[in-house]
């Protein structure tokens, strides 16, 4: 291999290196946090079962982002189809809720039991905001010792509330550094210079939450359109200026077609 | 100078209707009640023949239709409110208006455009266990819930117990907002004057319906809400002319009366 040929190589693998190192800086110490998180408030909760449940795309589909106890490796990254089960519910209605006695009958928890081999009893649900948004689940699952597991309580449930506050600033740090870290990633190890349209291509089909992609996708837009020249930037303002203007003044409250 | 609000005199006000318990053992018949939700399992032997008819939220990407539905109920919620209102008004209307589950992601839009098609059918109770944060709903929100108000629904939302406020809980004027308490019996329902939240009903190991003919014990102001819908609509039943405001009036009067009994009893 000629020198120059194989100084490159050792080049672009130094790169690819350097860019997992700092990809994993970004996401790691957060996946601690919320699992630490998630150890100190099930304490808390009389609880050795807990998860945190996220957003997977823009349907209202769900994914264990971590967790906790027995079955917490055959969890991570398990998903829950839209609406479905109480997290789905939670998700979908923004209203926490504990049930006492799942599992007796047919559930979607009976489902997620029989792959798990766990049983769910007793489980508390409450929803993870930021921003106004809705962005996850935090659950929490029957109770320290033998069953029968005690239900949990509505003093209890007030407490979940606040530490799925905490958690929730924590998952929106996680989502913002994983798609960062994805854009590095793709940013960094590519050989030509980098395409804005394929980077916008690229975030279009990622499976991530949709006010983050389209945060991304807005600045790289903006950035495209005034690297193109005066008579773009000042159109581009103009337009993004009557955008604002409109949005104000917007009434329309009808969401049904008759 | 003696205290401003003479609380005999509210008592008076109301006294013939409060006093007169009779409503307490009709059952909603002829009251139709929408239940904004999961879906409804209609198949439930407690439910076999209450559910007068099961709609769905279809999105066509820029508008949300409602039609017939068959999915059932993909979370369980819906089923267990319908168990909670018939348990206490047996013969109520209730009419499944789905705006969660697989064809309606629960986003903002649908819950909003469940709430307008109930209005625009002018069911008199609209269920409504659904609340959102995001601050673009809120001004929609307010809107409908005039509408409603004008039209002579009565919207009963579960109050959001979270450290930020959701809507339309918080919109006390327009709308009975409901938060659980421990306690067994649907008649003794309280109010609490001048907050945010203002009346509170049993939502602490409830235990009502669930999917595949099952029932379940359950915590939550979304279970909280049902019983209020249940107790309104034996209100109307027995005077159908109550407005929103009158409705409100009196079991603010009602509520008081509990709160004076149990007052007694201590």
């Amino acid at each position: 291999m000629p020198d120059q040929e194989k100084r490159s190589l050792e080049e672009k693998l130094r790169t690819i290196i350097q860019t997992v190192d700092v990809a994993n800086a970004m996401t790691e110490p957060l996946t601690e946090s919320i699992k630490n998180l998630l150890y100190l408030s099930a304490r808390s909760m009389k609880s050795e079962e807990a998860s945190v449940i996220i957003r997977d795309g823009d349907e209202g589909d769900l994914r264990f982002l971590s967790a906790i106890g027995q079955v917490a490796d055959q969890l991570v990254g398990m998903k829950i189809p839209s609406g479905k089960g109480i997290a789905g519910f939670v998700f979908s209605s923004g209203q926490p809720m504990a049930v006492a006695d799942v599992g007796q009958e047919q559930s979607f928890y009976a489902e997620v039991d029989k792959t798990t081999g766990y049983s769910t009893q007793t489980i508390l649900a409450t929803p993870l905001r930021h921003n106004g948004e809705i962005i996850g689940v935090l659950e929490y699952v029957n109770r320290n010792g033998e069953p029968p597991f005690e239900a949990f309580t509505p003093t209890e449930m007030d407490k979940a509330a606040l530490f799925a506050e905490a958690l929730a600033s924590l998952v929106n740090a996680y989502e913002s550094a994983k798609i960062f870290r994805e854009l590095g990633e793709k940013m960094l190890t590519k050989d030509e210079e980098v395409n804005f349209k394929d980077v916008r291509d690229w975030l279009k089909n990622l499976r991530s939450t949709a006010e983050h992609r389209e945060m991304i996708d807005l600045a790289l837009l903006v950035k495209e359109i005034s690297g193109r020249g005066e008579s773009e930037r000042t159109l581009c303002r103009e337009i993004m200026e009557s955008i604002l203007r409109c949005s104000d003044a917007k009434s329309d409250t009808s969401f049904l077609s008759y | 100078m003696s205290s401003s609000i003479n609380i005999t005199t509210e008592f008076d006000f109301f006294s013939p209707l409060v006093n007169d318990e009779s409503w307490k053992s009709r059952t909603g018949k002829g009251v139709s009640v929408a239940i904004i939700d999961s879906g409804i399992d209609t198949e439930h032997p407690d439910l076999t023949g209450k559910i007068k008819e099961s709609l769905e939220a279809q999105n066509d990407g820029k508008r949300v239709h409602f039609v017939s539905s068959e999915s059932g109920d993909s979370a369980g919620h819906g089923t267990a409110c319908a168990g909670i209102i018939s348990s206490i008004a047996n013969d109520a209307e209730l009419y499944s208006i789905k705006v969660l589950g697989a064809q309606a992601s629960g986003d903002g839009q649908a819950f909003l455009a469940g709430l307008e098609y109930a209005i625009k059918r002018k069911f008199r109770i609209i269920n409504l266990s659904l609340g959102t944060t995001k601050p673009q709903f809120f001004a929609p929100l307010h809107d409908l819930l005039d509408r409603a108000y004008q039209a002579g629904c009565i919207v009963v939302a579960a109050a959001n117990n979270l450290p930020q406020p959701s809507f339309p809980s918080v919109f006390s004027s327009s709308l009975i907002s409901v938060s659980k308490v421990d306690e067994s019996d649907p008649f003794h329902f309280g109010f609490k004057y001048g907050e945010v939240i203002e009346l509170t009903a049993p939502g602490v190991n409830v235990r009502t319906t669930w999917l595949s003919g099952g029932y379940r014990s359950l915590t939550g102001n979304s279970f909280a809400c049902p019983h209020i819908v249940g107790i309104i609509a034996l209100l109307l039943e027995t005077y159908p002319m109550l407005t929103p405001f009158q409705v409100k009036s009196v079991l603010y009067a009602i509520a008081r009366k509990n709160q004076k009994e149990t007052d007694l009893e201590k």
